[in-house]
């Protein structure tokens, strides 16, 4: 995909082009919510809608009054995620600080509230199915103490007795496995188990 | 950039500075931050797994398991082949979720669903067939399925009906047909994903009342 400098994508939103409209946020999306997910804490919820609010922002700003410096729109689109996750931090620490119990409770309601599904269930389900997949439990083991112990691979190869050129080999084939569950996983598993049931 | 700085992004273990350095990157290089958010994502999903238990980690696959899980579906494949090849065994009940067109029949009903950030209340599905405007941001080069999905007590869900293949209607909104009839009380959502990307899926709940 070819990447559009910031000072074309911005004049041409200016001008009213809903293609680079298209195009900024096909660009800047996957930044964005790399961006954020450091600062949503693991909020799924939270990240989509800060991800959709920073873009939304960003091409408003672009059909009005545009910005200072359209060669740094990218930086822009950054700086506006950032302040919004603070923003959201910040009410979100006001609301622990000041507990309504009413509130509380109809929170708590899980017929009402439309963000319960919080958390990065298909992350969890391609692990699962990764998990299952890795034949030898020492890659299993190796997998838990790099992510979840935060161990670094010096330790983690002594440990497990590897070289490092096989600890990286079985972090690697991880990791594209991971990624091709996620991509194979789609709709295409939830149709199949529509059409069972 | 290489992987040992995505991999010290993902474990927190650059400056701020450094970070944003980082983040800015990402954002000039759509492909170089999808990499990076695969590794946010592998980091997350294991964490989350070992919240429930790390036995996961541990244990040695169970080659029973794995059998009953192939009889399993073989059994399913079969009666799937069976109720596609007799269509007179079964009633076939009119789409649940559909695509809308603009000859689509309606019954003028409506209803607007967007992603609000501290909304405690989901909207109401009116009666009859709605017409589901889903306001978020969409490419349009791009396909997308949505799933519509009944949220059961103690957080299970139940996917009720799935569409593929559709175009949104315009950068900021894709459109589709509900039967309300056919659902029963209770809260649904509608999760919306980019088909062939790996992206997550958006959930837009509601109610029906």
């Amino acid at each position: 995909m070819e990447f559009v400098p910031g000072g074309e994508l911005s004049r041409r939103i200016r001008q009213g082009d809903v293609s680079a409209e298209s195009e900024l946020i096909r660009q800047f999306e996957p930044g964005l919510r790399v961006l954020l997910r450091r600062r949503t804490g693991g909020d799924h919820g939270l990240l989509q809608d800060l991800v959709q609010e920073t873009l939304l922002i960003v091409i408003q700003r672009l059909r009005g009054e545009g910005i200072d410096d359209p060669q740094k729109l990218a930086a822009f689109a950054a700086q506006t995620a950032r302040n919004l996750a603070i923003a959201s931090l910040r009410k979100a620490e006001r609301q622990r600080t000041d507990v309504d119990s009413e509130a509380t409770d109809r929170k708590a309601d899980p017929t009402q509230s439309v963000d319960r599904i919080a958390s990065d269930h298909e992350a969890a389900l391609a692990v699962r199915a990764l998990l299952r997949e890795l034949p030898q439990p020492r890659d299993r083991l190796m997998l838990k103490r790099f992510y979840l112990d935060d161990h670094d691979k010096e330790t983690i190869c002594q440990e497990l007795d590897l070289s490092e050129a096989a600890f990286n080999q079985a972090l690697s084939r991880a990791r594209r496995r991971f990624r091709q569950i996620l991509e194979e996983r789609g709709f295409a598993k939830r149709d199949l188990l529509s059409l069972g049931l | 950039m290489n992987q040992e700085l995505i991999e010290q992004y993902v474990a927190g273990r650059l400056s701020e500075s450094e970070a944003q350095a980082f983040e800015d990157y990402c954002l000039e290089n759509p492909e170089f931050a999808r990499q990076v958010e695969y590794e946010q994502r592998l980091k997350a999903g294991i964490a989350q797994v070992a919240r429930g238990s790390t036995a996961e980690f541990i244990r040695a696959p169970h080659p029973l398991r794995w059998s009953l899980a192939a009889a399993a579906s073989v059994l399913l494949a079969f009666v799937a082949m069976f109720y596609l090849w007799n269509p007179g065994t079964r009633a076939v009940p009119p789409p649940i979720l559909a695509a809308m067109t603009d000859s689509t029949p309606h019954d003028g009903n409506s209803l607007r669903l967007a992603l609000v950030r501290g909304s405690d209340t989901a909207p109401t599905l009116p009666p009859g067939m709605v017409r589901v405007e889903i306001v978020g941001l969409f490419d349009l080069e791009h396909q997308y399925s949505v799933a519509l999905d009944r949220l059961e007590q103690d957080r299970k869900i139940d996917t009720v009906a799935t569409l593929s293949d559709q175009r949104p209607n315009s950068p900021v909104s894709l459109v589709v047909l509900i039967d309300s009839r056919q659902l029963r009380a209770g809260p649904y959502s509608l999760r919306v994903r980019k088909q062939a990307s790996g992206e997550e899926a958006l959930d837009f709940g509601f109610v029906k009342n």
